[in-house]
């Protein structure tokens, strides 16, 4: 039995430049997946019938694949508008669509987490709902899905290596082309679960840290 | 300043209030007394619409106050002070009073801040403008929910039982703060079990039972003469 480090070493500038593009699609997506979750979670609570469109979105999302999900925005979508969409925004789409879905049940849950109290004594002294909403509402529950919201982020780094089945050069792609090229296939998955390990880690440290800035009042 | 006509309120089944009719004049302190589901807490609740009435007219200065037209001027009006103080947690104790002056009144941060100060000097905590709700005590942070009330400069008050979720050795301190107000002229509606504030400091006692207007009267008839059983037998269990 060989182990090949020398290998992960000569291997390991491709792969990070893939890990480079996976932190990119993830962070970009998780961007728009909390504007998306933000307005979509928000308008479940509303009372008009956009809070029904806003329920199917997540429940469409939460009952498929994301694997399908990419297929669909990918292969399906371009062919209905008879216009290909580029690998790499098909990916961000995707993504953040599946992202925002889950971020959607975060902010709801987020915002029915704060007392009714806290609402009341807001429209008491006169605010709108809406204004209740954004300076009472809001900030409270921003800070109680800040955990969530970085399990969130953890979990789409994760699977954002399924864009890899669109031929986009992440991470999980650049060990694929490499063993097709070496046939070296534990030395190189083992190079892509650590790196996939020290991302997350990463992550799970800096939303500790935010949360731990954030704590003061609540 | 408050007139009340046939007030209802339904929750599905549940009828709380079953027609009352009653009125509030300026500068007046009116205390409203009652057993536990009388629906005082209700009533006082369906004033500035928190409950929203199901049958009924409420006058205020008068107007008739319709939830689609203008309620938030009412409750600009209005203040309230509820049991659980209700205060602002993630902002400080001074952003928690000119919160609302900033974003409704739209005074300076200055004119808030300024007016935010001289009410907490008022309420005996001038000390703890920079902190937060939580490093308070439950006294000192209804004080603090007093004065949160108080900056918008509201012509009348509503509290909510103010002292029930307070140790008894805080209650004192914010009944003086109350007694402070209800000297300068305010007028207020209180519900409380505090029968002490009710004679000292109340014009009126009002008692609901079941959801009825059973009796109103000065607090020295109503609680030396009571007319109704329902009463004499509520205040022989809290006097």
């Amino acid at each position: 039995m060989d182990f090949r480090w020398d290998l992960i070493w000569r291997s390991l500038p491709l792969l990070l430049q893939g890990a480079w593009l996976t932190i990119q699609l993830t962070s970009i997506s998780v961007f728009f997946g909390i504007l998306v979750g933000t307005i979509a979670g928000m308008l479940r609570l509303s009372k008009g019938p956009m809070r029904y469109l806003a329920g199917a979105y997540v429940d469409f999302i939460r009952g498929t694949p994301l694997l399908v999900q990419i297929f669909i925005i990918y292969y399906g979508f371009p062919a209905l508008i008879q216009n290909p969409v580029p690998p790499y925004v098909a990916a961000i789409i995707a993504l953040s669509l599946n992202c925002g879905a889950y971020v959607a049940e975060i902010v709801r849950s987020g915002i029915q987490s704060i007392e009714k109290g806290q609402t009341e004594a807001a429209l008491s002294l006169g605010l709108t709902p809406n204004k209740a909403m954004r300076y009472i509402i809001l900030p409270q529950a921003f800070r109680r899905i800040i955990p969530p919201l970085g399990n969130e982020f953890i979990a789409l780094l994760k699977d954002s290596s399924l864009v890899s089945v669109i031929a986009l050069e992440e991470l999980v792609r650049r060990a694929q082309v490499i063993i097709g090229r070496t046939f070296r296939p534990f030395e190189l998955w083992l190079a892509v679960a650590l790196i996939f390990l020290v991302m997350t880690f990463t992550i799970s440290r800096l939303v500790n840290y935010v949360e731990r800035r954030l704590k003061v009042g609540d | 300043m408050v007139t009340i006509q046939n007030l209802h309120k339904k929750f599905k089944n549940l009828h709380v209030l079953k027609g009352i009719t009653t009125s509030i004049e300026k500068g007046e302190v009116v205390v409203v007394i009652g057993p536990s589901g009388s629906g005082k807490s209700t009533f006082l609740r369906c004033l500035n619409f928190l409950e929203q009435p199901t049958g009924g007219e409420i006058y205020f200065d008068g107007v008739l106050i319709d939830p689609a037209k203008n309620i938030l001027q009412v409750r600009q009006e209005m203040g309230m002070v509820f049991q659980r103080f209700n205060l602002f947690p993630h902002i400080k104790v001074i952003d928690n009073i000119t919160l609302a002056p900033k974003t409704v009144r739209n005074l300076s941060a200055d004119e808030a801040r300024a007016r935010a100060l001289a009410l907490l000097d008022k309420v005996g905590l001038a000390d703890k403008a920079n902190s937060y709700p939580d490093q308070l005590s439950g006294g000192q942070q209804q004080r603090v929910a007093i004065a949160r009330a108080l900056a918008m400069r509201p012509k009348m008050m509503l509290f909510d039982e103010p002292t029930s979720a307070l140790d008894p050795e805080m209650i004192g301190e914010v009944l003086d703060v109350m007694k402070d107000l209800a000297k300068e002229g305010m007028t207020m509606a209180v519900v409380t079990h505090e029968m002490g504030f009710a004679r000292e400091v109340g014009d009126r006692v009002l008692f609901l039972d079941e959801g009825l207007l059973l009796e109103e009267n000065t607090p020295s008839e109503l609680f030396s003469n009571p007319q109704h059983a329902r009463t004499r037998e509520f205040l022989s269990k809290v006097l």
